[in-house]
């Protein structure tokens, strides 16, 4: 049934180098990309399929990515949440990927950027 | 800042309530990773080591992309698999499309800093279709009806149906066209989020959705239909003026489609007339909203001339109210809540403050008619459509008093035709008796009856009209205090119109402790005495009642027909409470007396018997000593001060009593009232032979009669049988004032049940010459008789004893007043005039005639209490030691 698949729990995300996840639709919504990419009322080709290709995500960011969908999901009501371990070489390309998928709470930005920030400066400074 | 945290870690989400503050933190450093600046500040920052560095490429964020670097971004193959794109988003058919391709292109163009040529494009693209699609399409629907002409013009020969069904259509066009609109924009926002989220914020633009919206209104709303026409006509005015129409309909009693119109209604609340949508820029508030409170003040304006001229108050408050209620519900349910109190003003305005005063005053059905026949729903409604435009309600304040007073001067009117109607007769007797005493007899016995019914009456009438206006008050008015006030307003100034009220209102309190109270609960004489209360509250000059009372009460006392020491002393607390200690203390002297004067009767019944030799038959008495000051002496009789000569017997006992009391007291003036009194007597009559059965008998009978008829009675003892008195004998025998002899002879000669003296000739009036005898035919059922005095009771006084009353009054309060000023200016020394005036003024129970204190002062100065002070700029006095 098309309405049973529209509005089906889990969503599937490809990376661009063919890994799929899937995962809680709720969870992906976190993304706000996303979210408008799945959105049953819309009826894009990914809405349909419940399946979105990510061509700018290589696979071991998107997992990262959706481990922090969940991370988020999981302490959204919680004050005091312990901190998700990130590995520092993953830092840049998880900020850009924050950017491209506008995830809501920005939080996942805001923490990479302030690292990344330092190892762009470090680079920069670096470079002359 | 958050640089405190350990590296490579992600923070953990924030709770909600942080949420607007990482929001803040996050916007700055701008999420964009093509134009992060270094500042010597964040290097300071760092915490990470080289070493790690090292284990990720990195590259310069300016270059980098999650596209590939190096990929050759061509703007125009993007724009136009973009444009495909949105073609197909307005044609409905996105299944084919890849939401993440087409995000991914305008993200990748952004990140190419090649944002503003697709803000440019999308725009250019988003007119044209506008112009070219949309816009045509309703102009074409337009053009094939007739609604330009319908909606500028007004139709002729167009049915209201069938406009109804051309308005639907347009109406239905128009909300198709921007749902659709709306919706499309949506989904192309949402593709575009990217160009929104970083070019838009970035370079202050109105983001795609709020461009195309206005895009919407200049190239769809506000074009011209018809722009070769005459009057040029946008898309607006038309959906304005249908809107309007359809509201008119369903103002005249048709049903419309609400739901239609609240959709072309949310189109005109999510436009603004700038890009910037400043929430008062609606052009739901900016268009719309005008023309339609135009058009509503237009129509209420003639409703409520129609109204005016074609029905009644009360439907006229009715269809108003509901009126208000209808516009309430339109702007619920077809227009917009915004425009809610806007329209009630316009309402308000034109239906009830323009008109209500007319409404009031409209003959047979306005105020005077509601509140005549108590039409409180009617009241109800006026008085809140009166608040809604008027807190004070001024006007139904005025039209409410001006009834009350009205209402007064009736019941003023009816009591003063009553009295003058049974006065007239007695103004002329009494003045025929000064010049020639014995010329007339009283007027009729029934006289003073009435004029005491009319005084009751006048009272009742007034405490029902009290009770029936506090009664709208409290249930129509909801118990406003502005209206309270001005209804005791009223009230009062029609009671002190009327110059008997004092008397009337204390007639009324004698009337009620006399006889009326003597079979009601402890409930109902407390209503009864609060009524009373009532009205004396507003009595102005509580003086002249205070006068009233202390005379009738003087006759409750001493006659004895008083229901009971404790209503009368309830009366006098409530007063106390009302009025103050000072305006009973006489009264409350008054009660003193009486209970002195019982404890004096019985010292002096020991007394006597202690004297008693027992060779008389002993005659008792029991006298009342009243403090002058206290009673109102005065007002029982001036001519009674001349001594009534007394039988011998009497003379003795008060010759006795006389030195009893002297004996006790010295020092002290005793004054005889016989007109006051009343005396027991055991009379026998004979045996009359050849009669009936009932005279055939010896009769005795024990009477009670008046002092005078006393001594009137006692003179014929010496008379042989047969043997009489005329009135002139009578009177130099007793020397009782003519005018008490008449009304003593009155009873015992006239009146048929206590004839006691038979008079030739035989008639109802006394001459000077008549004749008395003896009645030995005297016959009664009854062993204790009591002879009435005619006219004994409180009455209404005569005009002419009501002159003697006020001057009296006036006396009282030349006294009064003199003795304000005195205490004023001891304490004060010297004072300006108009000072004096007010002080005085203040300390006065009455209100004054000013030219009465002027004298008073004049006869002060005179008298050297006070002086003129000559040095001043204003008048002032002086007072002198």
């Amino acid at each position: 049934m098309a309405v049973d698949a529209n509005t089906s729990e889990y969503v599937t995300l490809v990376s661009n180098d063919g890994y799929q996840f899937v995962v809680k639709r709720s969870a992906a919504c976190v993304s706000g990309a996303l979210r408008r990419m799945l959105d049953p009322k819309s009826n894009f080709s990914e809405a349909i399929e419940n399946k979105a290709t990510l061509e700018n995500l290589s696979g071991v960011v998107l997992e990262k990515v959706c481990e922090y969908f969940y991370f988020y999901e999981k302490h959204k009501e919680c004050k005091d949440a312990p901190d998700m371990d990130l590995p520092p070489e993953l830092c840049l390309e998880l900020l850009m990927a924050a950017d491209y998928l506008n995830s809501e709470l920005l939080g996942v930005p805001l923490w990479l950027e302030l690292e990344l920030t330092h190892s762009a400066s470090m680079t920069t400074s670096a470079a002359p | 800042m958050l640089t405190g945290r350990g590296k490579g870690r992600i923070r953990p989400p924030r709770r909600v309530s942080d949420k607007a503050s990482a929001l803040v933190d996050i916007d700055k450093p701008n999420t964009t990773l093509h134009d992060v600046t270094m500042s010597p500040r964040r290097r300071r920052w760092c915490g990470w080591g080289v070493g790690d560095m090292c284990a990720s490429s990195m590259h310069s964020p300016r270059s980098v992309g999650l596209t590939n670097p190096t990929e050759n971004v061509d703007f125009d193959t993007i724009w136009k698999e973009l444009q495909m794109s949105f073609i197909e988003i307005h044609t409905k058919d996105v299944s084919k499309i890849s939401f993440e391709e087409q995000y991914r292109n305008a993200y990748k163009l952004v990140l190419k800093k090649m944002g503003d040529r697709l803000y440019e494009c999308v725009k250019t693209f988003e007119e044209a279709w506008l112009k070219d699609e949309v816009k045509t399409k309703i102009q074409s629907l337009l053009l094939g009806g007739n609604l330009i002409s319908a909606a500028t013009v007004g139709i002729r020969g167009m049915s209201m149906n069938e406009k109804r069904v051309a308005g639907e259509k347009y109406m239905k066009e128009m909300k198709a066209a921007w749902e659709d609109h709306r919706l499309c924009m949506g989904m192309i926002t949402d593709v575009l989020m990217y160009l929104d989220r970083v070019y838009c914020t970035e370079n202050k633009k109105p983001s795609i959705f709020t461009a195309t919206m206005c895009q919407f209104r200049d190239h769809v709303l506000r074009s011209h239909v018809a722009p070769d026409g005459p009057e040029p006509t946008t898309i607006e005015n038309i959906l304005i003026s249908v809107i309007l129409e359809q509201i008119q309909m369903e103002r005249e009693g048709d049903i419309i489609d609400k739901t239609l119109i609240r959709s072309c209604i949310y189109m005109f609340e999510g436009l603004y007339e700038t890009e910037y949508e400043d929430e008062n820029e609606k052009i739901y508030l900016t268009s719309f909203e005008l023309e339609f409170l135009n058009a509503s003040r237009q129509f209420y304006q003639s409703e409520g001339e129609s109204l005016l001229r074609n029905s009644d108050a009360g439907t006229y408050l009715r269809h108003t109210e509901s009126r208000l209620r209808e516009e309430q519900d339109r702007c619920r349910s077809t227009i917009s809540p915004l425009t809610a109190t806007k329209i009630k003003e316009v309402v308000e305005e034109e239906l009830i403050k323009q008109n209500i005063r007319d409404v009031i005053e409209m003959e047979g059905s306005g105020l005077n008619f509601m509140l005549d026949n108590d039409r409180l729903e009617d009241l109800r409604l006026a008085y809140n459509l009166v608040s809604r435009i008027d807190p004070k309600k001024a006007e139904l304040q005025k039209a409410l008093q001006k009834r009350v007073v009205q209402m007064g001067a009736e019941i003023n009117k009816a009591a003063k035709t009553a009295v003058t109607a049974v006065a007239q007769p007695n103004e002329k007797e009494n003045g025929k008796e000064v010049a020639a005493p014995a010329a007339k007899a009283a007027p009729p016995p029934n006289a003073a009856a009435l004029q005491s019914i009319a005084a009751i009456r006048w009272v009742d009438d007034v405490l029902r009209l009290k009770d029936k206006y506090d009664n709208i008050w409290a249930k129509a008015f909801q118990q406003d205090h502005g209206l309270q006030t001005a209804l005791n307003r009223s009230f009062q100034e029609f009671i002190n119109e009327f110059q008997r009220s004092s008397e009337y209102i204390s007639l009324f309190i004698d009337e009620n402790l006399k006889r009326g109270l003597k079979d009601k609960t402890e409930n109902e004489v407390d209503a009864v005495l609060e009524k009373a209360i009532v009205l004396l509250r507003y009595i102005q000059d509580k003086d002249m009642f205070e006068r009233y009372y202390k005379k009738h009460l003087s006759r409750r006392l001493l006659m004895g027909k008083s229901v009971g020491g404790d209503v009368e002393k309830q009366m006098i607390s409530r007063m106390k409470l009302e009025l103050g200690n000072h305006f009973t203390q006489k009264l409350e002297g008054m009660f003193k007396d009486i209970a002195l004067s019982g404890e004096l009767t019985t010292a002096y019944k020991g007394h006597v018997r202690q004297l008693d030799d027992g060779s008389r038959e002993r005659i008792e008495l029991s006298m009342s000593v009243l403090t002058n000051t206290f009673w109102p002496v005065e007002s029982w009789d001036s001519t009674a001060k001349a001594t009534c000569i007394f039988p011998p017997d009497i003379e003795r006992i008060k010759a006795g009593f006389e030195n009893f009391y002297l004996g006790k007291h010295t020092g002290r003036r005793l004054t005889w009232q016989p007109n006051m009194g009343t005396a027991d007597i055991r009379a026998t009559f004979p045996k009359v032979q050849g009669k009936d059965a009932a005279l055939a008998r010896e009769r005795r009978h024990e009477i009670n009669v008046s002092t005078y008829a006393m001594v009137v009675l006692l003179l014929f003892n010496n008379l042989p049988a047969g043997a009489s008195y005329t009135f002139e004998e009578l009177q130099t025998k007793t020397n009782i004032p003519p005018n008490d002899l008449i009304r003593n002879l009155q009873s015992l000669a006239v009146a048929p049940k206590t004839r006691l003296l038979i008079k030739e000739p035989m008639s109802k009036d006394i001459k000077p010459t008549d004749r008395f005898y003896f009645n030995e035919n005297f016959s009664s059922k009854f062993l204790k008789l009591k002879v009435g005095v005619v006219a004994n009771g409180n009455k209404v006084e005569s005009e002419k004893e009501r002159k003697q009353t006020e001057k009296r009054n006036d006396e009282m309060r030349g006294g009064i007043i003199e003795a304000a000023v005195v205490r004023i200016m001891k304490e004060r020394k010297e004072l300006p005039h108009q000072q004096l005036y007010s002080e005085v003024i203040s300390q006065l129970r009455f209100t004054p005639d000013i030219n009465m204190i002027k004298k008073r002062i004049e006869s002060l100065i005179e008298r050297e209490y006070l002086e003129r002070v000559e040095d001043k700029s204003r008048p002032a006095y002086r007072y002198l030691a």
